[in-house]
């Protein structure tokens, strides 16, 4: 028994000088920041592309990337940063900002004239961006909008002018038109896929003046007449075979959809353009502005770079989110990525493509600014999921639109109490 | 698979110390120390945990508070989930039916080491069991797809309609049981194999000597002999069908609606996108009485006397 005591002891103090010797190891300059990250398509190598000269200057630095898959992103997220365990640095999107924006370090400590930095950025990315106490917690990367990615010469072999009939055309006016590509090509079976997900059904809500929230966001409000119109009018779009059932109920990939030409139009974000880019190249493709309902409206968005509170090297992790959102980095890791970028002062010179960023920018322009606000709001993000089923029990005929939207509102205002 | 033999024998054994000498079953207990502490410690002890979450008010970012039977009650009059619970109830049921008759008849076919080749087909179907559910699961939302998918792009080249495997509820359903079947009963089979192996030849040389038909030989040698080897895949399946999430995540994320969605994935749901830990610990701890039972029915109908020696 002595001897195991002995034995014990021993291993007791040869274990604690190993750590006292770690803790000598962190008073040095060497940090490997843990960096989580998840791609639309190729953001994460252009990440480590862009960030290389940082990481050349300051050779103490290293960075050990995580690439998440966006399904699991969120939930991967908050069990590290409830474990107590966050990464140095994630990449967020405006959808996960709202669910951890409380424990992300703020950026005032980190820099002499926050006012100038917030200055660097547009202005709703910035508030996005703010906490509840008004402090900057995230800096933003690329702006994103939602919009409408259209098969060119599916149009063209219809004989429609596409430039002229998009300018101004309405839901009921696409409806027509759509039918008329369908018909006169033969490979096409359908008109427009949408994102099986809420934000992108939103896109279509808004136009329709539908809405989540009450205009104080005090109180769920699905209940109101624009979003009942936008259900009915998406069951009639299935029902009628204009827009596949396999995506919001068989949660087929819309974008491989259009990529083989089965639809003759995609909603969904504009990090598309990086992928169609690549990947189509049996037919040309273009961005155009939405059909109008009530009102034209997308719904803003976007990427952000942030630190944690309960990081270990936040230091380290404020010098390198500042130098990859400086102007020069994010030029270049949007030019390279295909997508908006969020600083005020940028000016992309896109290879291609340019004429449809154009097209998001301005639709971003015409969208109402309580959509950035109900998008941002806590409460709602914890009842998205339960948003999508009750839609596609209505497009299932299982509950009226009327029936849905009262399930949704008492579901959510169980979180508003 | 680890602890489930682990509470029977160590039953056995208390029974023993109770009429026997301590220090004869010392070593024993000893060898079964690790076995035990890590049941206790990666089961008991999570359950328990699951139990008092289950009694809070919780989200990932926010305290628990203690609310006492609120979540059970709330849980009682919550459609959604009680939905997903007939959806369990059903998958389960085919899925174990199912699996028991096509992994019984694997084995039956591929014990009897008169087919050239046999060991391959064995190799053959045990594979899907070794590939993890995500992948299968990906490689059947391929086949099946509404659109993209190979079956019905097979079907429209002959002119025909596609069939909407994964679009519609009842086949939704159909289809991951399906999938789940031929994903599992390898493993089950190469479990039959070995009880079936067991079984004395000389049985079965007396019977066909005796004039017993092929049926009547299967109906009195080889069903009761196999008993307690399908006891084990009975239990096994049915567990693994009550935890089925990968598969469905994949192919349909509980889709169309609620069709096909379980209780695990509501558990995962509300835990996770809703931020309601003690509400989903709630539905875990019914989820887990609900397993109990229902093995505690097999054991009861299979009868008392488990020969496991």
């Amino acid at each position: 028994m002595k001897k195991i005591a002995v034995f014990l002891t021993i291993l007791l103090l040869a274990t604690s000088t190993l750590f006292a010797a770690g803790t000598k190891e962190e008073g040095t300059k060497e940090t490997t920041l843990s960096v989580m990250w998840f791609n639309d398509a190729n953001e994460s190598d252009v990440f480590m592309k862009t960030i290389d000269d940082y990481l050349k200057a300051n050779p103490h630095v290293k960075v050990d990337l995580q690439v998440v898959a966006y399904s699991e992103y969120d939930q991967k997220l908050k069990m590290m940063i409830s474990g107590g365990n966050p990464p140095d640095v994630a990449r967020i999107s405006t959808n996960t900002l709202s669910v951890v924006v409380d424990s992300l370090e703020p950026i005032d400590g980190y820099v002499d004239d926050i006012e100038k930095v917030k200055q660097e950025f547009l202005p709703s990315m910035v508030a996005f961006a703010m906490n509840k106490d008004n402090k900057l917690v995230a800096y933003p990367t690329e702006a994103t909008a939602n919009g409408m990615i259209v098969n060119k010469t599916a149009f063209d072999n219809a004989g429609i002018d596409l430039d002229a009939v998009s300018k101004t055309w309405t839901w009921s006016e696409w409806e027509k038109i759509v039918s008329n590509v369908i018909a006169d090509n033969p490979k096409m079976k359908y008109g427009l896929a949408v994102d099986f997900t809420p934000h992108r059904f939103s896109t279509i809500m808004y136009q329709f003046n539908g809405h989540f929230l009450n205009a104080d966001q005090s109180a769920m409000e699905f209940n109101n007449p624009g979003t009942i119109n936008t259900l009915n009018w998406f069951k009639h779009v299935h029902d009628s075979g204009l827009v596949p059932k396999s995506v919001w109920l068989g949660s087929e990939n819309p974008a491989e959809l259009f990529q083989a030409g089965l639809v003759a139009g995609h909603i969904g974000g504009s990090w598309n353009i990086n992928t169609y880019n690549k990947n189509v190249k049996d037919f040309e493709w273009k961005v155009v502005n939405m059909p109008k309902a009530a009102i034209n409206s997308s719904v803003p968005g976007g990427k952000f770079v942030a630190s944690f509170k309960g990081s270990a090297n936040k230091v380290e992790a404020q010098k390198l989110m500042a130098a990859f959102s400086d102007n020069a980095h994010n030029e270049a890791y949007c030019l390279d990525t295909f997508n908006l970028s969020s600083r005020a002062d940028a000016t992309i010179d896109y290879p291609s493509n340019s004429k449809d960023f154009d097209v998001f920018l301005s639709e971003l322009k015409v969208t109402p600014a309580f959509t950035a606000n109900e998008w941002k709001n806590t409460n709602l993000s914890k009842v998205t999921t339960y948003i999508k089923e009750q839609i596609v029990e209505v497009l299932l005929g299982n509950v009226t639109p009327e029936q849905a939207v009262a399930n949704v509102d008492a579901k959510g205002n169980t979180y508003f109490k | 698979m680890y602890g489930r033999a682990s509470p029977l024998l160590f039953g056995n054994l208390m029974k023993k110390t109770v009429q026997g000498n301590f220090h004869q079953i010392k070593a024993p207990l000893l060898f079964l120390l690790p076995n035990i502490l890590i049941f206790v410690i990666f089961i008991i002890i999570p359950a328990i945990q699951g139990l008092r979450m289950s009694l809070t008010e919780w989200g990932v970012f926010t305290e628990p508070t203690f609310i006492g039977l609120a979540n059970f009650k709330e849980l009682f009059q919550d459609k959604v989930f009680w939905r997903t619970f007939s959806n369990t109830l059903v998958f389960s049921f085919f899925t174990v039916a199912l699996m028991m008759l096509y992994s019984l008849l694997l084995a039956l076919l591929l014990n009897k080491n008169a087919l050239r080749g046999e060991k391959i087909f064995r190799s053959l179907f045990y594979i899907p069991s070794l590939l993890s559910m995500i992948t299968v699961g990906i490689a059947w939302r391929f086949i099946l797809g509404d659109e993209m998918g190979i079956v019905n792009y097979v079907l429209r080249s002959f002119g025909g309609e596609g069939i909407h495997w994964l679009t519609n509820g009842n086949l939704a359903m159909a289809s991951v049981i399906l999938v789940s079947v031929w994903a599992g009963a390898g493993y089950y089979m190469v479990i039959l194999i070995g009880g079936l192996q067991a079984i004395p030849l000389e049985l079965y040389e007396a019977a066909t000597i005796d004039g017993a038909s092929p049926a009547r030989t299967f109906r009195s040698i080889t069903l009761p002999l196999l008993k307690s080897t399908l006891l084990v895949v009975l239990v096994l399946a049915t567990i693994s069908s009550f935890k089925a999430y990968e598969l469905i995540f994949v192919m349909t994320k509980g889709g169309p609606g609620y069709a096909t969605k379980l209780i695990v994935q509501q558990v995962y749901q509300v835990a996770f996108m809703e931020d309601r830990m003690g509400y989903a610990s709630a539905m875990s701890i019914l989820l887990m009485i609900l397993i109990g039972l229902v093995t505690i029915v097999q054991f009861r109908i299979s009868g008392k006397d488990q020969d496991y020696e």
